[in-house]
């Protein structure tokens, strides 16, 4: 589903070089929950976003859902991240003007596709997090948690058959942090494919498989569990 | 993707309400200046109706000679046309074209009255003018002597009195006791200039004998100079002593009469076009600042799939939409205008200049969030979800 190969991300300045990925190789089959963990700066957001299609690896390439992605063309990457990708960040990045509704559906408008469309499949996966009865309230109203169900409703109205997730549950409390990991198991369960960054051992250990980067470099890759998801 | 604009700009309506205010005084200010400009513009399309080229006005004053005055304007009729520079003579009243004297009354005929111009002129008054009659005929001798005084009238009399009546040998009631008779008919004739509006007018018939007007135009030969004007002005006041005598040439009448229609529409445009600046600046300012503070939401919607150009259209879009919600207030009270019959203009012009004020607006606010548009797209999407 994901296929990194010989991956280099060098940050370049006018008087500095800094290699943030040094000939990262990693193969995500379709179905697997993987986690991503290292210290801060070794470089998991930079590969979430290599593999999210947001940044340009140096050298190397990558293949997302079965498409290698070699000329980085704004539109055919654009769509490539609408139709195949979800993301969910830290910071929930919800747009404040705007209803949990509206956030969710933001993702279709960047597809074809009716106003009565959207609205209904907005719904559909604001029910899946349990945030129905939260749709026309504004970000402001609500707690860290339904945020983040909120940015997981948005990542998945698309169906798209690869969810990003980077720390997502860095700026909750614990429990809230096993409600959301819980909602991820669930997608996982249907079939989603999912990469997590995260800074906690626990929750890293309940995916399938665990990367630990270092300095830029993979320097382990842990099978957890073998128990996949058999599809949507 | 429209209506989630409209969405996103009603749910930031306080944030934006300096700059709808902004927006909707500038498209108000515009239009005033628009409707003033459309309004000169259409006027100075529509043909003035006579030739002023080597045409002067003799202006002659009798100040406390009352004696033979009559007699007097007679002889110098007569040596007026003796000049071998002059081609054509013709007597007028003091509202020469150009002028800035005006004399105007009410004419009516059957229910219909409408306020007129009076342009006193003699039989020549056509041909020295290059005055083209359209329907019926100019004056002649024998119009002194008829029962009923003869008027000329121009279209927009017609029009208003008449419609699509035949207006020639009708009586047009004058006051209570007297009317004139209409015999002929001519096009436009804009006595103030070429930005003065076709309004109705009519010329009356000056008999010979008739001492109180003394304006005279002279079509002189092209090339005539001051040398004739100054022996022309010497050889009347050698005939008429104590008269004033002044010279003066229509061209630069019209040039005068153009300054005072001209000189408030450029000081309007220049202060209409400072507004437009600071504003222009100001929009500037402000959606380089929203861009700047939106760049995480920049780089949520690349993440979902947004294009450059996907970017570049929402900002443009929310601007376009903050100038229409803006534009509609403006044109409530815009709308008036044509409705109300404001400053008796015709309906078309509000009309014309609404909508020039909307392609101005329009185009100030696209070049304004042009360049912060472009700006935003290009912000690289793993950027911009770091930037907190």
């Amino acid at each position: 589903m994901i296929k990194l190969q010989n991956i280099e991300k060098v940050y370049r300045t006018s008087s500095i070089e800094t290699l943030a990925l040094n000939n990262v190789n990693i193969h995500i089959r379709k179905g697997e929950f993987v986690s991503i963990m290292g210290p801060s700066g070794c470089g998991k957001s930079t590969l979430l976003n290599i593999m999210g299609l947001l940044d340009e690896p140096s050298k190397g390439t990558v293949e997302i859902a079965g498409s290698t992605v070699d000329k980085y063309q704004d539109k055919a990457l654009a769509r490539l991240r609408n139709e195949k990708l979800g993301f969910i960040f830290q910071s929930f990045h919800l747009i404040s003007d705007l209803s949990v509704l509206d956030n969710v559906e933001i993702p279709l408008l960047y597809r074809k596709g009716s106003a009565r469309e959207r609205r209904e499949l907005a719904q559909e996966a604001l029910e899946k997090v349990g945030l129905s009865n939260r749709m026309k309230h504004f970000p402001k109203e609500l707690s860290g948690g339904q945020k983040q169900r909120v940015a997981i409703a948005r990542a998945i109205v698309g169906k798209p058959e690869i969810i990003l997730a980077d720390e997502p549950t860095g700026n909750l409390d614990s429990a809230m942090g096993n409600e959301i990991l819980s909602i991820l198991q669930n997608l996982n369960k249907e079939g989603a494919t999912i990469v997590m960054v995260t800074h906690d051992e626990a929750m890293a250990k309940r995916t399938h498989r665990l990367i630990r980067l270092f300095d830029g470099t993979q320097v382990t890759d842990s099978v957890l569990s073998t128990n996949l998801a058999t599809g949507v | 993707m429209i209506r989630h604009l409209f969405k996103l700009i009603w749910n930031k309506k306080r944030a934006h309400s300096l700059l709808m205010v902004e927006i909707w005084a500038s498209f108000m200010v515009l239009f005033g200046v628009l409707s003033l400009i459309v309004y000169n513009v259409r006027n100075y399309m529509e043909p003035i109706g006579f030739d002023y080229e080597d045409r002067w006005v003799l202006n002659l004053s009798n100040n406390q000679d009352t004696v033979a005055v009559g007699d007097k304007v007679a002889s110098i009729i007569q040596r007026l046309n003796q000049y071998s520079e002059v081609e054509e003579v013709t007597r007028t009243g003091s509202n020469t074209p150009f002028s800035m004297n005006t004399m105007n009354n009410s004419v009516s005929y059957k229910d219909v009255s409408t306020l007129t111009n009076f342009y006193p002129v003699d039989e020549n008054y056509a041909t020295t003018m290059n005055l083209p009659v359209a329907a019926g005929r100019w004056f002649n001798k024998a119009d002194a002597v008829a029962k009923h005084e003869p008027i000329v009238i121009n279209n927009a009399t017609r029009e208003k009195l008449f419609g699509t009546e035949n207006p020639i040998g009708k009586l047009v009631k004058r006051d209570d006791k007297s009317f004139w008779r209409v015999v002929g008919v001519v096009d436009n004739y804009k006595a103030k200039g070429e930005f003065m509006s076709d309004e109705p007018g009519l010329f009356t018939f000056i008999k010979d004998k008739n001492a109180w007007e003394k304006e005279f135009i002279l079509k002189v030969k092209p090339g005539t100079d001051a040398n004739f004007e100054a022996k022309l002005v010497r050889d009347i006041a050698g005939m008429v002593k104590d008269w004033n005598v002044e010279v003066t040439y229509m061209t630069d009448s019209r040039k005068n009469q153009h300054s005072l229609t001209l000189v408030p529409v450029v000081i309007f445009l220049v202060i209409c076009s400072f507004l437009l600046v600071n504003v222009a600046l100001g929009l500037f300012g402000i959606l380089n600042l929203n861009i700047a503070k939106r760049k995480d939401e920049i780089g949520l919607r690349r993440a979902m799939g947004a294009t450059e150009k996907a970017v570049t259209r929402q900002f443009l879009g929310e601007i376009w939409v903050l100038a229409t919600i803006s534009m509609l207030l403006g044109l409530l009270f815009a709308v008036q205008f044509p409705l109300l019959h404001v400053f008796d203009i015709a309906g078309g012009i509000y009309v014309v200049a609404m909508a020039l004020a909307m392609g101005v607006v329009y185009l100030i606010v696209t070049l304004c969030a042009w360049y912060p548009s472009q700006q935003a797209s290009r912000i690289h999407p793993a950027v911009a979800l770091h930037a907190e």
